[in-house]
Parts: C-alpha cells; structure tokens; sequence
C-alpha cells in the first residue's frame, strides 16, 4: 500500500459523505493505491451510522471506532498503529483542510522529507480566539524547541511511515509532533495549503487550553533536552537557587560580620541560605534521579531510527 | 481445579470476596443462585476467601456438594485485600456476565433482576445502590459527605459505591486492573475505560442496617484512595498538567508575597528581617519549582513508557471483507528489531 490518509473523526455526522466524496477524488487522482482510514473518537451524534454506511459501500475504508471521547492526539495515534501504507496523510475532519493539496503533500515527501506539515497561512478562523493564541503558541513552540514552523496546529500532514511509527503519541503531543520527530532526526518541511471556512457543526477548542499548551510545550522542551543528560537539565534549573543560595549566604556574613558585629540578629537571611540550598540539591538529586529513569528506558529505537534517516552521521 | 471440567460454561459467574465480613454463606448463595436462576440464567459461584478466613473453607466445600450449579473456591495465601480477591475471582470467571457481590447480605436478591435487564439494555455494567435506604443516620451521613466529596474529584454522580453488588459484561470485568483499595471505584474505572455504567437501585437488606463506625485510619486511607482514583483517571498521561499547575500556583503564591514585603520595606520602610513573611514567600516559591519539577520527572517517566502503553480503546474496526490480495512488499520499510 502507498498511501494510508488517517482522519479522526469527533460529532462530524454532516461532514462525513462530503469528506468522503472529496477525499475520494483526490486520492484517486493521485494514481497511487491507498487506504482511508476514519477514525470515530467516541462520537455522540451520528457519525458511526454514517461511517458503518460508507465502509460497506467502499472496501478502502477501514473505520477504528472508540468507546468514548479520547481526543485528537489519540485518535491519529490509533490511525498510524491501523494503517499499513508507505506515507500517511493526516487531515482534520471538518473539511477546513481541503484534499486537493495531498498531491503538493506527496511531491515533497518524494523529494526526499520525511515530514510534510501545511500551514494554513490565510486561516479562515475567529481572530481573537483562534488565531492570535495560535499565532503565539507557534512563535513560542518555535522559540523553545528550535523547530521553527508556523503552523504546528494544522493537522493537514504527510509522513513518512516507518518514522511516525516510531514516534508514540500520547496526551496532547499531536501539537508538538514536529519537534517531537526532529528528535529521530527526520528531515522537515512546511508548505502553503488551503484552509477553508468551516461548513458543517462547530469549533471544539476553545480558550481554555492555553495553560495546557504551556505546561506541555514545558514538557517538549525538557523531553528535547533529556534524550542526552537529564542532570544538566535540572542542574540548569537549580542554578537561580545555587545563586540564592549564595546570596542570602553573602548578606547573612555581611549582616554578621559588618553590620551588626557580635550582635543577636534575627535569622530570616540565614533560614533563606538553607532553604535555597535544600532547593538546588533537591533538584540536583532529582536531575540525578532522572538519568537513572532514562538509563532504564530503551532508546534502541529512536536509535535505530536515527541511523536509518542519517547514516553518514548527524547533517542533514 | 474446576475450571477445567468439561460442563456446559455458565451464563453467569458470581465472584464473592470473602475477606472481611461475612455471614452464612450458605444462605446467601441459595438466596441468590435461586434468584438467579429464576431470571433463566444458568450460574456459578466463585468464592474467594482470605487467607486468615480458612476457617469457612469446610463449610464451602459442604455447599459445592450439596449445590446444583458450580461452585469453585479459591483460598487466597495470605491476606491481599477485596481487589486482589475480586481480581482472582474474576480471572476465573466464564460466564459471559460476572457478578461481584458482598460476603454478607446488602441488597434484597429479589430486585436483582433490573441490574441484568440493564445490561440487556445496553449498559455494559450496572451497579447496585441501596435505596432506600434504612440503616442508622449516622452510616447515611458518612456515605453522603464520602460520596459528595467523590463527586467533586471525579466527575461522576454515583451514591453508593461501597454497595458490593455489581453486574458486568465479563469484558468489562477482564479490563479493570483492581490493586489496593480500588475495589471501591470500579464504577469509575470502567467508566474510564470507556465503558457505559449504569446505576440501579435495590432494596436494602435488614442485616445490612448494622452500625457502620470507622476508625480515623480508615477514612484517611479512603480520602487518598479518592485522590489516586482522581489522578489515575484525569492525569495519567499528563503529570505535568497536575504538578505544573499546581507547582505553578505555589510559586505565584510565594512570589507575591515577596512581593508585598519588598514593596513594605521599599516604600514604607517597615522592616522585613523581623517578621517571618519573606521566608513563607521564599519557603513557598521553592515549593512551587520542586513541585513542578517532580512533574518533569513524571513526564520523562511516561515518555519513555509511553511506546508500552496505548493511549486509547477501540471498540470496533469495521472493514468490507475483501478477497485476499497478493502482498504488497513495503519497499524500505524498517525493520523493528
């Protein structure tokens, strides 16, 4: 199989035969022999009605259907462990990605990239709650974890399979996939697609996971980090302490020795030394815990994965 | 070993812990096995008994003789608790409905029947609640301030989850991962899992209306059963989210209270070497980033977890038959190794 395209599903019950329809004809002008694979993340509406008929009529498709809601990063997951094509296309499935760019999508991943991302540069969506968070969302992910793309949110993707295999999905991470796969070593490129208005039912974010992006891109950044040495992670992060530390270490001498000389003072500079000092072991300790955590876990298959995308060594 | 015999499999397992308190056992499998068996369902009995409760393992084995359906009885090594009992129980289990109930009697066995129509119903557990109910005010007032305090942490509106009598779809029975006092929240667990959990009621029984008194220790390691139940069900995947937040609250907390001090000594020139208000900011700052910090550890933890365990549950994979096609050779494909 060439292709696998993936799309999760959630309350789409009006998109479904129009998705269906366009998908098809763009899949099949490819000239290529895919697969559809539709993801229902625990629907309420009728969706899997909708899907059971479709899957009958048209042997390509293959729907995974969940027990209840797991979200969107989940629901790719399930798609990449069903599907079985060289490259696999992830698109939203409300019809905002349209799929007349698999096409541009496939040429790049010919050219040679593992990874293809759309960015969805004139985004028909609400500007206050959509784009301006998106916008800062994207220019910090690209600030932190070095991986500098415009448009992290854009599910419309293509990759290379047996790397995105590699790469496991879990919590939310489906924002981070980019970073996250630079990891690995892949080879990325982002293109200009379309974006169109929403047609049918309506937007499932809202504001509220703003913090949750936050703590999560924390996370990222660290996770980038950790893949070598852990300890100096959180020996960095205990510096600021190490140096309140030494501070509250400086006024403490200076009130004793200069200011009050042989005089009882009261002890808050003093209690601070410590305390900071507890602070920076703590985190020492626990930097030194985590390479224990590491040295445990296996990485024999981001190794793996890295030799195969770069044999001669680490350029691109 | 029973398990093995070559007789017609049961429709309906039932899986009796009998790890704490209990009463004529006798009694209660002939009440309920009758009941059962009245709604037209064949049944067996699977009785787990604790290992300091041996003691009750002749009089069970007097009832395997003399009872018309299976009756297997495990006598655990040592004394593992309710979860572990359920657990092997309903390892055991092969009816293709596996019923949990109580050592002692809770429910009246004649309102059983709704609890199986339920699941006829589509629900893939249904569990028991007993209402009305008529025991002391005092074991009424504990059950509701447990159960609104639940409700607050998880989500979930059940009214009496300590009621012993549950019936589910032996899926659902196979998929819940009981330890430790989560016996107690397979409501929630199964509703985790994506399974849909029903509430039936069912008539209190009379000797259930004994006066409830727990000590201290026991609502103490209940109150942390809650939490863990909250956090194995919210935050699994996103320790981050947990800590982070509340880490990151820590040190905004610490923070203006720094704040506050330096701002009465800068402009009001009120000292702050006497007063302890710097060091609970300072103390509470540090906390924050050590709190936040275990998060990290958290996630580095089921990063590298992460490609063990799989993040969701299918339900079904529904796909046209196709005649076989020859295979496609997936050309530079890797090789796991």
């Amino acid at each position: 199989m060439d292709l696998s395209i993936v799309i999760p599903l959630y309350n789409e019950e009006e998109s479904v035969d129009a998705l269906h329809r366009e998908v098809t004809a763009a899949a099949e002008g490819l000239g290529r022999s895919y697969e559809l694979i539709l993801v229902n993340d625990g629907s309420r509406d009728g969706t899997l009605g909708k899907l059971r008929a479709i899957a009958d009529r048209d042997p390509r498709i293959k729907v995974v259907s969940f027990r209840k809601n797991y979200g969107q990063t989940a629901a790719l997951q399930a798609g990449f462990d069903h599907s079985d094509g060289d490259v696999v296309i992830t698109l939203d499935g409300d019809l905002q990605n349209d799929p007349a760019d698999f096409g541009l999508l496939l040429e790049h991943i010919d050219e040679g990239y593992d990874v293809v991302s759309g960015w969805r540069r004139d985004r028909k969506d609400k500007m206050i709650s959509r784009r301006i968070p998106s916008m800062a969302a994207n220019w910090l992910i690209g600030r932190l974890t070095g991986t500098r793309i415009h448009d992290n949110g854009c599910t419309l993707k293509a990759y290379r399979a047996e790397l995105v295999k590699k790469t496991r999905l879990y919590a939310e991470m489906h924002r981070f996939l980019a970073p996250m796969m630079s990891l690995s070593g892949s080879r990325y490129k982002e293109v200009v697609v379309h974006h169109r208005a929403r047609q049918f039912g309506q937007s499932k974010y809202g504001m509220s996971r703003i913090w949750k992006v936050f703590l999560d891109l924390l996370t990222v950044k660290m996770l980038l980090g950790f893949t070598t040495r852990p300890a100096i992670w959180f020996g960095l992060l205990s510096l600021p302490f190490l140096g309140g530390t030494l501070l509250a270490l400086a006024v403490s001498v200076y009130i004793h020795t200069t200011l009050l000389p042989g005089m009882s003072y009261p002890l808050i500079f003093p209690s601070i030394t410590i305390l900071f000092a507890f602070a920076s072991a703590h985190l020492l300790l626990l930097g030194i815990f985590s390479e224990l955590v590491v040295k445990v876990g296996d990485f024999k298959e981001i190794e793996a994965v890295l030799s195969a995308v770069n044999p001669g060594g680490t350029g691109s | 070993m029973r398990r093995s015999s070559p007789r017609t499999v049961p429709e309906v397992s039932v899986v009796v812990p009998v790890v704490e308190r209990f009463s004529d056992l006798q009694r209660l499998y002939q009440d309920f096995s009758r009941e059962i068996a009245s709604l037209g369902k064949s049944v067996e009995f699977l009785f787990v008994v604790d290992g300091r409760l041996r003691g009750v393992v002749p009089a069970l084995q007097q009832l395997q003789q003399d009872a018309v359906g299976e009756v297997v009885i495990v006598v655990m090594g040592g004394n593992f608790g309710e979860s572990a009992a359920l657990t092997l129980g309903m390892e055991r289990a092969r009816g293709e409905i596996v019923v949990t109930l109580a050592a002692y009697f809770q429910v009246e066995p004649r309102g059983i029947g709704a609890a199986f129509a339920a699941l006829d119903d589509g629900s893939d557990m249904a569990v028991g609640r007993r209402f009305p109910r008529t025991d002391s005010w005092i074991n009424r007032t504990q059950s509701r301030l447990f159960h609104s305090i639940l409700r607050g942490m998880t989500g979930t509106g059940f009214h009496d989850i300590s009621c012993g009598f549950k019936v589910m779809k032996r899926r659902v029975a196979r998929e819940l991962n009981l330890y430790g006092g989560m016996h107690r929240f397979i409501p929630m667990l199964a509703l985790n899992r994506g399974f849909t959990v029903c509430e039936v009621p069912l008539p209190q029984h009379a000797e259930d209306r004994v006066f409830r008194h727990h000590g201290s220790g026991a609502y103490l390691g209940r109150l942390l059963d809650i939490l863990t139940v909250f956090f194995l069900t919210k935050f699994t995947r996103m320790p981050l989210r947990f800590f982070g937040l509340l880490g990151a609250a820590l040190f905004a907390l610490g923070f203006g209270v720094d704040l506050i001090a330096a701002i009465q000594k800068i402009f009001f020139d009120q000292g702050i070497s006497d007063r302890a208000l710097l060091l609970l900011g300072t103390l509470l700052m540090v906390l924050g980033v050590q709190t936040l910090s275990l998060g990290l550890v958290g996630e580095i933890i089921i990063f590298i977890h992460a490609r063990n365990v799989r993040d969701y549950q299918v339900a079904e994979v529904i796909r046209k038959p196709i005649p076989a096609l020859p295979a496609i050779g997936k050309s530079g494909a890797l090789q796991a190794s």
